[in-house]
């Protein structure tokens, strides 16, 4: 019981961090990226479109999407090695599952 | 991703307000976070009606709005003990399915009828929300709320048992997960709808753990927008291959949605549960009628 309390407060205490220190280095980039954009461009007359002065803006901010977006599927690489480490493999299956499904998700709509 | 079609340079030749988008960033990531939902039912209506965006845009930079905003809630909610992440990924082993399956059926299902058919079933899950008479207080383990047998493995039942420090009631609550082949059966649904619709399927997810498999609205909110996390993520990595992410139009957006949704975590816990779930269940009644007005192309 207590070693199964002790596996939930590491499972907590890492997805949370996970996603904390996720969150914090792709906002970073982005806010860093908005302001490269604000200081080349100005707020005004922003387009959709980037122009060649503004690549490194986008760069950088594209960086940090990419990192915003694998966040949630490094949870569940974190969520199976936790799993394994604690022996649970009825919940290691469960996060394989998950990861597998999300793969598939994407080789389907990539095909 | 940095270069666009030529068949998009003349839709996207607009100015962005950045403002404008990190304020309904702002107000998604508030409202997603503090009821468990992601926030695109209220993002792809703004981006397009008010900011004229083409839709696959708005639905790619609403994406990755969801996205920020439950990865922020769930954050903040995992660290309070508040998610159940072993319920969370259990379920998501039926909603992903699910979001494959709706995709490959958007080709063939009408979007007015699955309109129509949405708003349905969230008029009545919202009345369900706002008028149950019987509301399941939070200290006390859900057994008795059943209305069918519950077919739980009982190992099951005791791997999923959860229990959190609620700041609103100043005590522990403990509970009990049941009825969880329905809860999978829901949540592959939502995965469908998620899919049809470019939505997180949170206001499938979070009445369905608050009124069936027994969570606490608060544990619900929070399980959902880790849930969703997982969810949305794959469809937005799909919009950034094809080139649908526009990075100017998303940055102002995901600083929105982070601020937003750190106010809404702190409403969240604080306020009463069910507090939550009568705002739930308004807010389903809005999303209704819009969908309905949507139907009809009134907007």
């Amino acid at each position: 019981m207590e070693k199964t309390k002790s596996d939930e407060s590491r499972l907590n205490n890492w997805v949370s961090l996970g996603f904390k220190l996720g969150i914090a280095v792709s906002l970073a980039l982005v806010v860093i990226g908005l302001i490269i954009l604000l200081s080349l461009s100005g707020a005004k007359g922003i387009q959709p479109l980037v122009r060649l002065e503004q690549i490194p803006a986008a760069i950088v901010i594209s960086v940090g999407i990419l990192i915003l977006l694998l966040t949630p599927i490094i949870q569940v690489i974190v969520a199976i090695v936790l799993f394994s480490i604690a022996r649970n493999r009825l919940f290691l299956g469960i996060s394989i599952a998950v990861l597998c499904f999300a793969a598939i998700s994407l080789v389907l709509a990539l095909i | 991703m940095l270069l666009c079609r030529t068949t998009l340079l003349n839709e996207l030749n607009l100015g962005l307000n950045l403002w404008a988008l990190g304020g309904t960033g702002l107000v998604a990531g508030f409202l997603g976070s503090a009821l468990g939902v992601g926030g695109g039912v209220l993002i792809v209506p703004i981006l397009t009606l008010a900011l004229h965006l083409p839709i696959h845009v708005a639905i790619a930079s609403s994406l990755v709005a969801i996205v920020a905003n439950s990865c922020t809630a769930a954050g903040i909610y995992t660290k309070a003990r508040l998610t159940n992440v072993k319920l969370g990924l259990l379920l998501e082993t039926a909603t992903i399915p699910g979001a494959i399956i709706g995709g490959l059926a958007a080709a063939v299902i009408a979007p007015s009828i699955l309109s129509a058919l949405f708003g349905l079933v969230l008029l009545y899950v919202a009345y369900t929300m706002v008028t149950r008479r019987y509301l399941m207080s939070e200290d006390v383990l859900s057994a008795d709320n059943s209305v069918a047998p519950d077919n739980t493995p009982k190992n099951l039942s005791s791997s999923l048992a959860n229990s959190y420090y609620d700041q609103n009631l100043a005590k522990v609550v403990t509970y009990k997960v049941t009825h969880t082949p329905v809860g999978l059966g829901a949540s592959f649904f939502a995965g469908v709808l998620s899919s049809l619709l470019g939505i997180g399927g949170g206001i499938i997810k979070v009445p369905v753990m608050n009124l069936v498999m027994g969570l606490p609205m608060k544990a619900a909110i929070a399980t959902s927008a880790f849930m969703i996390a997982i969810t949305t993520t794959v469809g937005a990595l799909i919009y950034h291959y094809y080139g649908n992410i526009y990075p100017f139009i998303v940055a102002p957006l995901i600083i929105g949605v982070v601020i937003g949704a750190r106010l809404g975590v702190e409403l969240a816990q604080r306020a009463r549960g069910v507090l939550l779930r009568r705002i739930f269940g308004v807010f389903l009644f809005l999303v209704a009628l819009l969908m309905f007005l949507k139907t009809a192309n009134v907007i």
